[in-house]
């Protein structure tokens, strides 16, 4: 179920290396996210139902399988079109496999309670720990191998539960009628929408400000970003010691957004700098889904369905908050960069390095411009070699490391506003955790 | 532990966190903005013929760039290469001859500002506005066809009269 859920994070740091080498634009490759965790929302609830139906074991295995399969396909694509088509395959297969998952979970575990907590925590670990899985091994591999390691994962995961669909298969099936299924808990799923769009903008925002904006490699971002899933251990830690469900979903979505908040105020654009909101953002997701996870869970059943209700509402939360994000952080990637351009030159024409070299420098820097035209630019090249003359070579360094500020201020600055937003999404769903009545665990 | 206390822990973390990125600068970085080239932009101290052609040149970038409408920065850049200068052109409808009438108001800006700061005596820089008025128009567009040959004949004909400008230096 994990390996499920860290799916819909999973490709964030592999995000870059999809865009360059299937030639497509920011809005495009989001949609790589986008339409996984679109159908994940629009699948789940009819997922656990069928679920119902044909019985946990099998829904699981056939989930499993399609999963396997569709990652198959999502690692052989070599087209947007063909990835975005097979990660919604994948998402089906998925929505089956987590939502039995939560039916299978009582007789392994020992009760429904207990499994409830175990299905929630495996959620917000699994959304915290994508980035950082996905970035290594986009660095250390390829960003296919995110796609084709889950084949193995999902189908060694499917053959305990083969034993399960086999006997159901003999005993025919496990519930011949649907339950009655009580309403779902509107407010915790409200809630859990709008901290999963700020958790989803927290995730995908930061990688590309590491990768995009300040030029880290993805292993080195994945490293940045392992913060988070060590943060959220700890608030899991944390989450133990505190039984009311709706204070433990109040302080991680402030922590949440505090740590967003942060993030759009960073005041420089260094890695040390980020920990600190990381470190909030991890501990409050943590705190916060498996929270509103539990409430929305307590006293319900079947568990399936519910479960199927959550799994719904995280994805459309994240689907929202990229959808609404991209537009405006794109825009003010373009914008921030125009702005640092005109800051850079002002800073070369404002140098008191020789007209003539000041010229060429421009000219360099220009070209290089037009080279990587739509993106955030690394400057160096612009400037090798370097003059010869020891006080020339210092005044033109003094120049790139100048003008590189410039750079660095417009990609950190490009994703304040959408950082900021993000945060309002956290701080407004206090309002539906509000509301949510307390649960008896 | 108490819920209440989770939830004021989260709050002060959280303010601790802001305020202390505000407090270092976190909503003001960002990158600088550039100065409207029609205002007038002080000129130091020169020093040395070097710095005279420095400031000359910025001066003249700016009043080219103030007559055009556009920023200095953008100016300079298309100045860089004539496919940049093409670009430029393209963008805000400029053909080569408002250009060079751009540079050519530039050039005289940069003589009134060097005078105004004391770098240039009165009596240098009548003659050499005049001069600079009536420059022909294909001749300002070759300055801005090879924007280096712009900065060579600043710093050459600054060069040339070395002596003599030496001599009117503050």
């Amino acid at each position: 179920m994990g390996v499920v859920l860290a799916d819909s994070s999973i490709v964030v740091l592999a995000l870059p290396d999809i865009y360059r080498e299937l030639d497509t634009s920011v809005s495009g490759v989001t949609w790589v996210l986008v339409s996984f965790n679109l159908v994940m929302a629009l699948a789940a609830v009819p997922a656990a139902l069928v679920a119902r139906r044909v019985g946990p074991g099998r829904a699981a295995a056939v989930g499993l399988a399609i999963f396997a399969g569709a990652g198959l396909a999502c690692g052989l694509a070599d087209t947007l079109s063909t990835l975005i088509v097979a990660r919604c395959v994948q998402a089906l297969g998925g929505a089956a496999a987590v939502t039995a998952a939560l039916e299978l979970l009582p007789a392994t575990v020992g009760s429904e309670q207990r499994a409830a907590t175990v299905w929630a925590a495996a959620g917000a670990t699994g959304a915290a720990l994508g980035p950082a899985l996905g970035g290594l091994l986009t660095e250390l591999v390829s960003w296919q191998s995110i796609f084709l390691l889950q084949v193995p994962v999902a189908l060694a995961a499917a053959v305990p539960i083969l034993a399960v669909a086999r006997h159901e298969m003999a005993t025919g099936v496990i519930e011949p009628e649907l339950r009655r299924t009580g309403r779902p808990h509107l407010w915790a799923n409200l809630a859990l929408a709008m901290v999963s769009a700020a958790i989803a903008a927290a995730l995908f925002l930061l990688v590309l400000l590491l990768i995009e904006g300040w030029r880290l490699s993805p292993i080195v971002a994945a490293i940045v970003v392992s913060v988070m899933p060590v943060a959220a251990v700890v608030g899991g830690k944390l989450a133990e010691t505190v039984e009311d469900a709706r204070s433990r979903a109040a302080a991680g979505a402030i922590l949440v957004s505090g740590g967003l908040a942060g993030l759009a105020f960073l005041p420089k654009a260094t890695i040390a700098l980020t920990i600190p909101p990381q470190i909030l953002v991890g501990i409050g997701l943590s705190l916060v889904l498996s929270a509103l996870t539990e409430t929305a869970l307590g006293g319900r059943a079947p568990q399936a369905i519910h479960g199927g209700w959550t799994i719904s509402a995280r994805h459309a939360g994240v689907v929202i908050g990229l959808l609404a994000l991209t537009p405006i952080f794109t825009h003010e990637i373009e914008q921030q960069r125009h702005d640092a351009i005109n800051a850079g030159t002002a800073v070369i024409l404002d140098s008191p390095v020789n007209p003539l070299l000041k010229l060429e420098l421009a000219e360099r820097v220009s070209e290089r411009l037009e080279e990587q035209r739509g993106k955030v630019p690394t400057i160096g090249p612009a400037f090798e070699p370097l003059p010869e003359d020891p006080g020339e070579r210092a005044e033109v360094q003094q120049l790139q490391a100048e003008l590189q500020d410039q750079l660095d201020r417009g990609a950190t600055h490009a994703f304040s506003t959408s950082f900021i937003l993000a945060a309002l999404l956290g701080l407004i769903a206090l309002f539906p955790i509000a509301l949510s009545k307390e649960v008896e665990l | 532990m108490r819920g209440r206390a989770l939830v004021i822990g989260a709050i002060v973390a959280s303010l601790v966190l802001v305020g202390a990125y505000l407090a270092a600068g976190g909503s003001s970085y960002e990158p600088e903005k550039v100065q409207n080239p029609c205002k007038p932009r002080p000129w130091s101290n020169p020093r040395s013929l070097g710095e005279i052609a420095n400031q000359f040149t910025t001066s003249a970038l700016d009043g080219a760039a103030c007559k055009l409408g556009v920023s200095r920065e953008a100016l300079a850049r298309a100045l860089a290469t004539p496919e940049a200068r093409k670009r430029f052109a393209e963008k805000y409808g400029i053909d080569d001859r408002k250009l060079a009438q751009a540079v050519r108001a530039g050039l005289v800006r940069a003589v009134d500002d060097a005078e105004e700061a004391g770098a240039l005596s009165p009596i240098l820089a009548g003659p050499l506005r005049e001069t600079l008025k009536n420059i022909p128009l294909e001749e300002a567009i070759e300055l801005v066809n090879n924007a280096k040959s712009l900065l060579g004949n600043v710093q050459g004909f600054l060069g040339l009269g070395s002596s003599l400008i030496e001599k009117f230096l503050p």
